[in-house]
């Protein structure tokens, strides 16, 4: 039962429709391009360039990208253990202090924000910061250097408080205060179940930080066996074109020759894979109110 | 000392009961009559680290976080001014003054430089944002639920291709001899249109580069904004006898303003950094597009390639932090003085 | 109620902060571990040589009562089975030397920031790899490493005896030596790479000189319009700019558009601006008007060997042997029709230099807790076959076996956890103990045919000193990238037009006193070591 829709309804309606596919289509061609191109000899890439249907199959990218099963298989572990751990502690401080920072009684709430917003203005650049965790931190080797750089950001604390201002309003506190609730327990009972959509969001833009981060592996870890995913596949493609950047007069060459093209695109396949199956997952929470005022409606 | 004895009782007793709340409340006004001036400020601050025990509590680990993992570095913005050197600590090198800086401005493109990238980042900010609300409203209107999501997630694949992809995947498209746009307008008799010899043209497709890859997730921001808005407020509004665009613009639009307004100072902050990648990937040694096409961080990186410089890398991103400071606080000066509640801090 | 929802709060957050305590505890202590074990046993093996009768005592008459661990800085990937082989690498070390290893790499990925980074920030390591290319000449300069002219006769005297006092001539930096040079002789000239069945099949002329190579592309051209005629990416200034003066017998990769010849090595000039400038500029401009030079080559980041492997280009303009005998052996094997010729330029200009000693070392930087024990094992590493055949080649019989005198590897690169050379020990290859696989009998000829021609490389022991002119050699870095790049690739209509451009451009940038400077050293450097 809803009632009677105006008009401009249906012209929305179509608005939206043929925008969404437009767009769609837009962001799937590229796609099926990689897929194809993963699926392609690299001789064939080289020669002819890309197509959306393989011009010669081949699966020497993937066999490539999975030469040593064990290994990819480890880094995926690594990965998915410092997205699960980091997400979860970061989701758990950045709430917090995004809680922290929406209430208006909490007097010095701007002048923390600037000291969190600040440290996106300045910093003190690559080498201070790795002999920090190198040396005083001593994070060589350490899952917590995998998980300390991008745990909190000032970007998603920000958005955070954004998020629970709107989604809390600010009687709620008051009244929560009256029934004699404590600040960590309003935060606990009251902000977290309200805000799921904003802890979604920010949930979702760390967990795709740790997903994509190849960086930290880069910095601080020499044991490969600690590599994260984009990182252990980097190295694959960047041992080829660190060839070819180099001069002849280098003289280095290294060991087996890489099918350099359908490698790339098949290792963009085997990182993207596991998000896309994980991603309607978290939409739920983007739907959620919709549908509930759908029904309601 | 005092203030110190006096807010640890505050705090302590506090929660025991409304009296003692009183008294000691009472106490405290006692003190700052005897201790004034910056004093004060410091009982004040005190003051109020008792009464949100909590929630400084709560606080804390950010605090903590952001004091080891980004303040402490900081003592390195040092190595601007000095000359590195293997042998000696940061503070033992020899002070060089502004001599680290000299590069940014040799090559007589500083102007262009910085114009490039400002230019390039409020067209991210401005485009970016107002396509991720339209996307957002119009995603948020259908009906079809596996449609919605399914389009969402298509949306979201282009932040997946790296920009080593993209860049593969464009020169397929452009490139002059055999691109597929060359082939397509060959099939109609058209002229071949050398697309990587022409600068202008890479300032729309660079900005469409980038809206194409970042839609998905920003217009995630806004999604969520807008589910998070309460249905009364429509149903209110429809048997008011709104129509769907009115309501659409006399309620959703307003919420995301917020959030608008947020995401846009944040940018501004760095407008003088980021989308290294973008660039370098897209554009990489092709000199013939640099007017129009190279930015800062892209400038910096070939220049340091050559050289190692840490000092030098580190003023290059003084001069980037101090152009979004100095702007950063005008942007939120203006913003508090109309509505304090849109600032950022 | 109040307090009961306090103390859930505060206990949450104590888990938490457990938690994280714990992490960085697990990995930390690692860390911290192999941190204080240098610390403790660092200090004290430095000190004196003599003493200390109680411990081990190496042959090499060092102090080895101190167990240690050395770390060991690589370029590259760590091959798969680096475990294993370290392991029986170790058990020696360990009996021999009272020491342990590490071998870390940075892996290809961003190294020469990881690099740069490890040496700035002061981190204990033993050794690290250096080469011209990892600017070993600036990093020694600015004190990056230690003076080895000491440490040398008493932690490694048979390595010292080893390696030729003129290749200890030729690493010294300011009369200090701060690298291990490898004695291995090797060429990485370049030269022309062609398909020899299209050039039989339309009689096109042996390319041995640029004209001959013009004619040959030329004949490419008419006779398959779809092939590329020779291979190219955007890196013009290292395939198509130094080649071209290779040919033309200048010094090396000199910056700044410095010009030195061979056959004068005391004049030097500015080829940039130049008759002989304008003259290449010229013939790249002809080449791209021909079609050789692709009009998007700016943006092509294709190696330069696949376009010849896969059939895509005819040629490379100039490749150094041993990278293409690895292009006849993938061409071998996926169109064992096709035929590859190579002509190196030794042929043309008369003369070939083999690579300079600075080309493959190891230094041990100045942080270094161990630099004696580290000298010792890389003596080890060098004169003591065990040692060294396992770092190069692996466990004989599960990586590699040896069949009359030939390397022969177990299984494919793709199945092998040690391929050949696969720690990217280039530096401490031993010409004594190395092993070639039979493919390798090509290279080993051009080498033998060069070997007739070589005359010593001069340029690479000349370390420039840039602190002085940094902000212009920055800044002449962006306005050659922007306006002589696409000189060089034959981009611009106008040549003269387009060389006066930059070199405008180039003098507002400083160009004249980094010029005159690099000049400066470089008379300094001609006369101090004797150069005529």
């Amino acid at each position: 039962m809803r009632i009677k829709e105006d008009k401009y309804y249906g012209l929305l309606q179509g608005l939206s429709y043929s925008v969404t596919i437009l767009f769609s289509i837009a962001c799937l061609l590229p796609f099926l391009l990689i897929i194809s191109a993963s699926l392609t000899a690299n001789d064939s890439i080289i020669r002819d360039g890309y197509h959306l249907i393989p011009s010669t199959f081949s699966l020497e990218g993937y066999r490539t990208v999975f030469r040593f099963p064990e290994d990819v298989l480890r880094a995926y572990g690594v990965t998915f253990f410092t997205t699960v751990v980091g997400t979860t502690l970061g989701l758990f401080f950045m709430t917090m202090a995004g809680y922290v920072l929406s209430r208006r009684d909490f007097k010095y709430r701007n002048a923390f924000s600037f000291y969190i917003y600040f440290t996106t203005l300045f910093g003190g650049g690559l080498v201070p910061w790795y002999i920090l965790y190198t040396k005083y931190l001593h994070l060589t080797d350490s899952y917590m250097a995998l998980i300390l750089p991008g745990l909190m950001t000032p970007f998603l604390i920000i958005l955070m408080k954004n998020f629970i201002r709107t989604a809390v309003p600010e009687e709620l506190f008051e009244s929560a205060k009256i029934d004699g609730a404590g600040d960590f327990r309003i935060y606990w009972r009251i902000v977290l179940q309200l805000s799921m959509p904003g802890i979604a969001t920010v949930g979702l833009f760390l967990a795709l930080h740790y997903w994509n981060d190849w960086f930290s592996s880069s910095l601080y870890i020499n044991d490969t066996h600690k590599y994260q995913l984009q990182f252990h596949l980097y190295n694959v493609i960047n041992s080829a074109s660190f060839i070819a950047n180099m001069g002849a007069g280098t003289g280095v060459s290294l060991a087996g020759d890489l099918p350099t093209e359908s490698t790339k695109m098949a290792m963009a396949i085997v990182v993207t894979g596991p998000v896309l199956f994980l991603y309607p997952f978290i939409q739920r929470y983007f739907v959620k109110g919709l549908t509930i005022g759908a029904v309601k409606g | 000392m005092f203030e110190l004895f006096t807010s640890y009782f505050y705090g302590k007793y506090r929660n025991a009961g409304k009296l003692h709340y009183t008294e000691i409340r009472g106490f405290t006004i006692v003190v700052s009559n005897v201790a004034g001036g910056r004093k004060d400020a410091m009982r004040h601050f005190l003051q109020e680290l008792s009464r949100n025990r909590i929630l400084f509590l709560m606080l804390l680990p950010t605090l903590i976080y952001f004091l080891i993992n980004s303040y402490f570095p900081m003592v390195g913005v040092y190595y601007a001014f000095t000359q590195f050197d293997f042998n000696s600590g940061l503070f033992d090198s020899a002070f060089v003054g502004l001599k680290n800086f000299e590069f940014l401005w040799k090559s007589g493109t500083l102007f262009r430089l910085t114009l490039n990238t400002v230019g390039y980042n409020l067209a991210f900010i401005v485009l970016g944002n107002v396509l991720a609300i339209v996307c957002a409203i119009l995603l948020s209107e259908l009906r079809i639920k596996w449609f919605k999501k399914l389009t969402q997630s298509i949306m979201f694949l282009p932040y997946f291709v790296s920009f080593v992809i993209l860049s593969v995947i464009v020169y397929n498209v452009f490139n002059y001899d055999s691109g597929f746009l060359n082939t397509l307008l060959a099939q109609f008799g058209a002229e071949p249109v050398d697309v990587y010899n022409k600068p202008v043209i890479w300032i729309f497709l660079i900005i469409l580069f980038y809206l194409w890859k970042n839609l998905g997730y920003s217009m995630v921001i806004y999604l969520a904004t807008i589910t998070g808005i309460s249905e009364e407020y429509y149903e209110a509004a429809k048997i008011d006898g709104a129509n769907i665009f009115q309501r659409i613009w006399y309620i959703t639009v307003p919420m995301l303003k917020t959030t608008f307004v947020m995401l846009l100072l944040f940018a501004l902050g760095s407008i003088m950094k980021g989308q290294f990648d973008l660039f370098y990937q897209l554009i990489g040694n092709n000199g013939v597009l640099y007017n129009t096409t190279d930015i800062l961080d892209t400038y910096v990186f070939r220049s340091l390639k050559v050289t190692f410089d840490v000092g030098m890398a580190t003023a290059a991103g003084l001069y980037q932090s101090l152009f979004g400071f100095i702007l950063i606080m005008t942007v939120n000066w203006i913003i508090r003085k109309i509505n304090d509640e849109y600032a950022l801090f | 109620m109040k307090k009961k929802s306090l103390s859930k709060g505060s206990l949450m957050m104590l888990t938490l902060v457990l938690i994280m305590a714990l992490l960085s505890g697990c990995g930390g202590g690692n860390g911290n571990n192999a941190g204080s074990g240098n610390d403790s046993s660092g200090g004290k093996s430095g000190n004196d040589g003599s003493s200390s009768a109680t411990g081990q005592t190496a042959d090499t008459g060092i102090d080895t009562s101190k167990r240690v661990e050395l770390q060991v800085y690589m370029l590259g990937d760590a091959p798969k089975d680096l475990d294993k082989v370290m392991a029986e690498v170790n058990k020696m070390a360990q009996a021999e030397l009272n020491t342990t290893v590490k071998f870390n790499y940075t892996s290809w990925t961003d190294w020469d920031q990881k690099y740069k980074l490890l040496l700035s920030s002061g981190q204990a390591i033993d050794l690290i790899f250096t080469a011209d290319w990892t600017s070993y000449q600036s990093y020694a300069k600015k004190g990056a490493f230690l003076a080895l002219d000491d440490l040398l006769p008493k932690a490694a005297p048979e390595l010292q005896k080893f390696v030729p006092q003129s290749m200890w001539d030729g690493v010294k930096v300011d009369g200090k030596i701060y690298t291990i040079p490898s004695t291995y002789k090797e060429y990485v000239t370049n030269g022309f790479v062609w398909r020899e069945d299209l050039r039989k099949k339309y009689d096109l002329p042996v390319p041995k000189d640029l004209e001959s190579f013009e004619a040959y592309m030329d004949g490419i051209k008419q006779n398959e319009p779809d092939m590329m005629p020779v291979s190219l990416n955007s890196d013009v200034k290292n395939n198509l700019h130094y080649i071209y003066t290779e040919l033309n017998k200048m010094i090396g990769a000199l910056p700044y558009g410095m010009g030195v010849k061979y056959e004068n090595p005391t004049e030097v000039y500015s080829f940039w601006g130049s008759e002989e400038h304008k003259e290449e500029l010229k013939v790249m401009k002809r080449w791209a008007d021909k079609g050789f030079i692709p009009k998007n080559v700016l943006n092509i980041k294709d190696t330069m060997q696949d376009p010849l492997t896969s059939g895509k280009a005819a040629s490379i303009f100039g490749d150094n042997p041993t990278r293409f005998n690895e292009s006849v052996i993938a061409v071998q094997a996926s169109h064992p029709d096709w035929e590859l010729g190579y002509t190196p330029f030794g042929e043309t200009t008369g003369y070939a230099s083999p690579v300079h000693p600075i080309h493959n070392g190891f230094a041990v930087p100045k942080n270094s807790k161990n630099p004696e024990r580290a000298l010792a094992f890389y003596e080890k590493l060098v004169l003591d076959q065990r040692y060294n055949q396992l770092t190069e080649y692996g466990i004989e019989g599960t990586n590699y076996t040896v069949e009359d005198g030939y390397y022969k590897m177990i299984g494919t690169s793709q199945s092998n956890g040690f391929p050949r050379e696969a720690m990217n020990g280039w530096a401490w290859r031993n010409p004594e103990y190395m092993l070639f696989d039979k493919s390798f009998d090509g290279v080993k000829e051009i080498f033998a045919e060069l070997d007739k021609i070589q005359k010593p490389d001069l340029f690479l022991s000349f370390a420039e000193d840039y602190t002085s002119y940094q902000a212009e050699k920055a800044a002449l870095e962006q306005v050659e990238k922007q306006y002589l790049y696409p000189l060089q690739a034959g981009l611009v209509d106008d040549v003269d037009k387009g060389l006066a451009t930059f070199m405008e451009k180039a003098k507002q940038a400083g160009l004249e006193k980094v010029q005159q400077e690099w000049t400066k050293q470089w008379e300094q450097y001609v006369s101090e070591s004797g150069i005529k």
